[in-house]
């Protein structure tokens, strides 16, 4: 019989597995968070920690097992889910060829915000870009990308905040004004984010995950992890590398 | 929670779609471009054919062979943008369902090709009919199976072009697939522009009954495109 997703619950993962042709990227994973919680995922490059990041954001289908989000099935209730989760990822997600008004102005139109103009605009001052609204982002820098890219996810003001590396390239300025964001919304929001950065991963999270061969090795509360276990079971995962 | 609404999210699809066309002009100019070379090579081709040869005889297919070339060009631009940056897993991360996505990129290619099929035809007339004897029936027909055809060459192109954009070799790929798809609609928009330029009686007719043929096509490819997108662009 199907398990009916908990309310208290942000995510709920079970028996999950994501599969390329014969080799599976993610296999039999399964994992509860509660709502509000911060998860880091670590795990050696080829792990499946993006699979399952983009498993949980619709889009990819599990091969096999289910997995919902704020109790909406990924496959049976995509659309509303995607109402209630954003997207950060260490790709922009923007077009190159628009300012960073129509970028955002687009993706406003496109989760169907009453006052697009006025969140907009909210939203490029609290990044600090509302001086370069009218640049085409083509022109912008890494971190500038990043700030916009952080505006476009939280634009329809999602429930859960997927972070695929988000740090990744940012200068010193780009990760102040990231964690500053990140500490605004954090006590109203569930975060999901996939970290190499051990230290940053684990000064931010309530729950930690290691995924190696698309398998879960460890999934614990913060305040139950000791570091330098930790740190060993991480060195010994990356250690193993991918199948 | 905002609503969204699938017209909202049609119209900021293709105004951005057009928004970026007018900045780049990617599209247009590289679809202009092969147009205009193809026409030249078309003139030194037929060079020594002499003013006695009825260049309408081989007007329509000289015509839809650059079309259908052509558009493939465009097309393959279509989704470069949706690419490049991972702009494509925003647009699908969006609440859009993945017809208005259809829809929008088949109303943008549609209308991006009419424009060049529509700049190319007086350099068409230009190049190859100075001087000599006229359209057989009234010139509108022409427009009529330009956009018959277009409806078709964009749907099937729209789907075609989403389905390879991931591909090793996406130029080839889109090439060994919708050259065969085409045939049919490639055959009844010759039979009806030679109807068309040539004239005389029954040709409207035939002219009619190969736009029925087009029709069809379109309706039916359309239809498949849209049913299949969900699939061809998601998991």
């Amino acid at each position: 019989m199907e398990e009916t997703p908990r309310n208290d619950l942000a995510v709920q993962v079970r028996g999950l597995t994501r599969a390329f042709g014969v080799r599976k990227a993610l296999n039999d994973v399964s994992f509860e968070l509660p709502k509000g919680a911060f998860l880091s995922i670590f795990g050696p490059n080829g792990a499946g920690k993006t699979t399952l990041v983009k498993v949980l954001t619709t889009l990819l289908n599990p091969s096999k097992g289910t997995a919902s989000v704020l109790g909406c099935d990924v496959v049976s209730e995509a659309v509303e889910l995607r109402h209630r989760i954003g997207l950060i990822s260490h790709n922009p997600l923007l077009y190159p060829d628009l300012t960073a008004e129509e970028n955002l102005l687009f993706f406003a139109e496109m989760y169907g915000l009453d006052d697009p103009k006025t969140r907009v605009r909210e939203l490029l001052s609290d990044v600090e870009l509302d001086h370069r609204r009218l640049d085409v982002v083509s022109t912008f820098s890494r971190g500038m990308l990043q700030r916009l890219s952080i505006a476009r996810a939280l634009l329809h003001k999602p429930d859960v905040l997927f972070l695929d590396e988000p740090y990744s390239g940012l200068d010193p300025h780009a990760v102040d004004i990231l964690d500053g964001l990140i500490a605004q919304i954090r006590g109203d929001h569930t975060f999901v984010m996939i970290s190499h950065d051990l230290d940053k991963g684990l000064e931010l999270c309530s729950h930690a995950l290691i995924l190696a061969n698309g398998k879960v090795v460890l999934f614990e509360n913060r305040e139950d992890i000791d570091v330098e276990q930790f740190r060993q079971t991480y060195r010994a995962t990356v250690g193993t590398g991918v199948a | 929670m905002a609503k969204s609404n699938s017209w909202r999210q049609f119209k900021a699809i293709l105004r951005k779609d057009l928004v970026m066309e007018l900045r780049t002009k990617e599209m247009i100019t590289s679809m202009g471009l092969y147009a205009l070379l193809t026409m030249v090579v078309y003139q030194i081709a037929l060079a020594e054919a002499g003013d006695s040869f009825d260049v309408r005889l081989v007007m329509p297919g000289l015509i839809w062979v650059a079309f259908i070339f052509m558009s493939m060009l465009g097309l393959n631009r279509s989704f470069v943008h949706e690419k490049d940056q991972g702009c494509i897993d925003a647009l699908l991360l969006s609440p859009v369902d993945r017809p208005v996505i259809f829809f929008a990129k088949f109303a943008g290619n549609l209308l991006f090709l009419m424009v060049v099929e529509l700049l190319s035809l007086p350099v068409f007339s230009f190049l190859f009919l100075q001087g000599r004897v006229g359209f057989g029936n009234p010139v509108w027909l022409i427009g009529v199976v330009l956009l018959g055809a277009s409806i078709g060459i964009s749907g099937v192109g729209t789907l075609l072009a989403t389905m390879t954009v991931n591909t090793k070799g996406k130029d080839v790929m889109l090439a060994v697939l919708f050259v065969p798809i085409m045939y049919p609609l490639l055959r009844a928009a010759v039979g009806a522009t030679f109807a068309a330029v040539i004239g005389g009686p029954g040709t409207v007719t035939t002219f009619w009954l190969y736009m029925a043929w087009v029709a069809a096509f379109d309706v039916i490819m359309v239809a498949i495109a849209y049913a299949l997108y969900e699939f061809v662009i998601g998991v």
